[in-house]
């Protein structure tokens, strides 16, 4: 065998730095001892602050606002609120993040901490710094299998607001699905406001798989909706059918109109997401393609038409 | 903690393994499915060893402390292991030097004046002086070299001597000096399950007589495996001899097991799993690989041959032989065991340049014969790795090459006694009793250094229960005309030898490659 053949098939399978992928039955069992928490501390302290400021104002708004063409509505309801809120909203891509902390006030920006998924952005230390440093990330457990002292409670309580996606994930199909519990009930134990946000147009930018905005500048619509504000004895349960109504229901005024998306939901008529699809609910979703179809749909330009065209 | 051993699935994420083949190595990409038996990591050596050997014999099991044994004026024999182990030989100071050494320092506090240093060599060729000096080292060797330190010999009459028979009736002659010493220490090093313990003296010391006991066709097919002791009959023969042994002599055993830190650093990948080298490592394959395929035959084998293995030494024991051997076992398994789950229709097996017979010298076919369906084939517990009538594949070029010195009688039993018949029953029956008395076989083996005349069929007969056991026997890139001889097949690749075995085994056979050297046992389940 020549020198050449030899050294292709010592080759085979390897990367440019020689690492073999690992045959499955090799792959070693790594017992997860539960201590694997990343500090984020040193984000919050003041040069960490100063330096997310920058980031976010000098590079993470200006990139997205290029890629995309955000309309942000309803930041004008915030305007009486105080203290640490808990801004909840649909989360179908990578572009909710930055949308929202682009166009949050700039007191609710600076003091605003990102609930991020404790297994996939704090798995590869690169990335935990990164999205750390970006969106002062933390770490939220998902699935619960191990306890991680939560950091949510601590840090409301030192004035941040919070950003969580209560749906837990990104959307597979750009529809919203139900809320878990855990924001609803942090927000009742601790009696803060929940801005509820809708973000339109995000999916159909960047889904699921894409690390980059479609080209062409798509449309997104952002919607605040009025402060939701846990009232004596109520339950999370109350609290997150409300919050669900709130984010489904700014989600359709893309469609149905301020008004319409009221009596929508009046009527009891708005496409709310459920556990349990049962046969006799109304505005069920449609199935399968259909909901890709429609999430994928672009969102009506609504520019004043030139009048002259040349 | 060091990994245990593993059975990996071949997948499309394998890169190519390592397979040995004679002195050299390649790599093969095998059939998807295959098994491949992986040894546990190497074992951490022990650090302080001086310390180690202190503790063990001043707190043996079943016996008084050595300082105790020793008194003024007795006799003391102290017998070590010859160059058969460990392979490949270990890097100076050998343990069984640090081991001598203190033995001999506490003799000498104790006033001992009669002491004896004897290898065990059996009827393995002599060991020679600078072969003694490395094992024992410069000051043992200087002291006793060569009148009170030397190699066992089988066919010297007046040193022999009949203790008994066994209650089967096995004579049990060994040698004189020791028989009749007030103390024999025994030091040893125990590389695979089957050395040490009460084989150490009972077949180390013995002559042709004694030996033809455990050393036949019978005894062997009956071993299964000679790796496993419980179920090996050959080693409940080492037993009742043992028994024997102990009632007309003190013998004081020190047992050593060495972890599998088999080559050198310059050759690190041999003992790395594949997809974990990296950059370097693959650059020391090829330039390894490359220099050995240009390297004349000559260079070549010196090369190989003056290969000294970086051994780390994971256990120090001492006692009488009965109560040390299990815990030298245990260390043993340690190290090399690794749970199989079933057994194949198709075993690999890559057999690498050394063998017990072959060092600082050739392995010739016969050796290569016994390495591969004595020694690897044995590697095995409960079940073989391969189903009975299944077929065994071994990487080796079979080159017919003999060492005209070291292996006389093995030229004369290829060429003349092969051509007769490959049966090892019709070879035991019809010829061994001729090769172990010639009287020329017996003079080389004493006076040069030739293995005894009759150790040819021995390496035949531990083939025994294999080829009762395969259905087939291939040897990829084997030499066709010695392969043929000794009633196998060759091949040129591993695809042809696969086409071949699918008359015995089918198209798509089950197939358990086992990764060794360094050494792997396979627990089979």
């Amino acid at each position: 065998m020549g020198i050449r053949d030899e050294i292709q098939l010592l080759r085979h399978g390897r990367d440019w730095r020689g690492r073999s992928t690992v045959p499955r039955s090799a792959d070693p069992y790594v017992l997860d001892d539960g201590e694997r928490e990343f500090p984020t501390d040193w984000a919050r302290t003041r040069p960490g602050r100063v330096a997310r400021s920058v980031l976010q104002r000098g590079l993470l708004k200006p990139v997205t606002w290029s890629q995309t063409r955000p309309v942000v509505e309803g930041v004008e309801y915030l305007e009486n609120l105080r203290g640490p809120v808990v801004f909840v909203a649909n989360h179908s891509s990578h572009l909710d993040a930055p949308l929202i902390v682009g166009s949050v006030p700039r007191r609710f920006a600076d003091k605003l901490a990102v609930g991020a998924a404790a297994d996939y952005f704090f798995d590869a230390r690169w990335r935990a710094v990164a999205s750390a440093l970006f969106f002062n990330t933390f770490p939220v457990e998902r699935h619960g299998q191990r306890r991680l002292r939560s950091l949510a409670v601590e840090l409301l309580d030192e004035g941040w607001s919070l950003l969580l996606f209560p749906e837990g994930t990104r959307s597979e199909d750009g529809w919203m699905s139900a809320f878990k519990s855990g924001t609803a009930q942090l927000c009742v134990s601790r009696g803060v406001p929940v801005v509820p946000i809708a973000i339109r147009g995000a999916y159909a930018a960047m889904p699921r798989g894409r690390n980059w905005p479609v080209p062409g500048r798509p449309r997104i619509a952002v919607r605040y909706g009025r402060p939701l504000i846990p009232v004596e004895g109520e339950g999370f349960r109350e609290l997150r059918e409300r919050m669900m109504r709130a984010v489904a229901r700014l989600n359709s005024e893309e469609d149905l109109g301020w008004y319409g998306a009221l009596r929508a939901d009046a009527d009891d008529t708005l496409p709310l997401p459920t556990r349990r699809q049962t046969a006799g609910s109304q505005a069920v979703p449609p199935p399968g393609w259909r909901r890709i179809w429609e999430s994928t749909r672009p969102l009506e330009d609504r520019r004043r038409r030139r009048v002259w065209t040349w | 903690m060091s990994r245990p051993g593993f059975v990996l699935s071949v997948d499309e994420r394998t890169p190519p393994l390592l397979v040995h083949q004679g002195e050299g190595f390649r790599l093969e990409r095998l059939p998807l499915g295959t098994n491949v038996i992986y040894p546990p990591d190497s074992l951490p050596g022990i650090r302080n060893l001086d310390a180690e050997i202190a503790r063990a014999i001043h707190n043996p099991i079943g016996i008084e402390p050595l300082p105790e044994l020793l008194k003024p004026g007795m006799r003391l024999t102290v017998v070590f292991d010859d160059l058969s182990l460990p392979l490949p030989p270990m890097q100076t100071p050998d343990v069984r030097q640090r081991v001598v050494e203190q033995v001999l320092e506490l003799a000498a506090r104790a006033g001992v004046d009669d002491v004896e240093l004897i290898a065990a060599n059996s009827l393995h060729r002599r060991m020679t002086p600078a072969e003694l000096k490395r094992v024992v080292g410069e000051r043992v060797f200087r002291s006793f070299f060569p009148d009170h330190l030397g190699n066992h010999d089988a066919e010297d009459r007046d040193n022999l001597v009949e203790i008994g028979k066994t209650e089967h009736g096995e004579v049990v002659e060994l040698n004189r000096r020791a028989m009749e010493s007030d103390l024999v220490v025994y030091v040893n090093i125990t590389l695979t399950a089957m050395s040490g313990g009460p084989k150490s003296l009972s077949v180390g010391l013995a002559s042709y007589r004694s030996l033809r006991h455990h050393h036949n066709v019978h005894t062997l097919r009956h071993s299964r495996s000679f790796n496993d002791p419980p179920n090996s009959a050959m080693h409940h023969s080492y037993e009742r001899m043992k028994d024997l042994i102990g009632e007309h002599v003190k013998v004081f055993q020190i047992e050593t097991t060495v972890n599998n830190d088999t080559f050198p650093s310059s050759m690190g990948f041999l003992n790395k799993r594949e997809w974990e080298w990296n950059l370097a490592d693959q650059a020391a394959y090829v330039a390894v690989k490359r220099g050995n395929e240009l390297l004349p035959a000559r260079a070549r084998r010196k090369i190989w041959q003056s290969t000294l293995a970086p051994y780390g030494v994971t256990g120090v024991n001492a006692g009488v032989p009965s109560q040390v051997h299990p815990i030298t076992l245990a260390n043993v398994h340690r190290q090399q065991l690794t749970e199989v789950d079933g057994q194949a229709d198709v075993a690999i097996f890559g057999l690498p340049y050394i063998c017990p017979y072959n060092v600082n010298s050739i392995m010739n076919p016969i050796l290569v014969m016994s390495l591969g369906l004595g020694y690897f084939f044995n590697l095995y517990k409960n079940k073989p790795i391969v189903r009975q009538g299944g077929t065994a594949i071994f990487y080796h070029p079979v080159p017919h090459e003999f060492h005209p010195v070291h292996h006389p009688s093995y030229i004369d039993f290829f060429d003349e006694i092969l051509t007769e018949s490959t049966d090892p029953v019709v070879l035991e029956t019809k010829y061994e009793e001729q090769f172990a008395t010639d009287p020329w076989y017996v003079q080389l083996y004493r006076k040069s250094y030739a293995y005894h005349g009759v150790h040819p069929f021995y390496m035949w007969y531990w083939g025994a229960h294999a080829l009762e056991h395969l259905g087939e026997v291939i040897f990829v890139g084997g030499n066709r005309k010695t392969t043929a001889r000794m009633g196998f097949k060759a091949a040129s690749t591993l695809a042809d030898a696969l086409e071949i075995a699918s008359h015995t085994v089918g198209r798509s056979p089950t197939i358990t490659y086992q990764h060794t050297p360094p050494l792997v046992m396979a627990d089979v389940r």
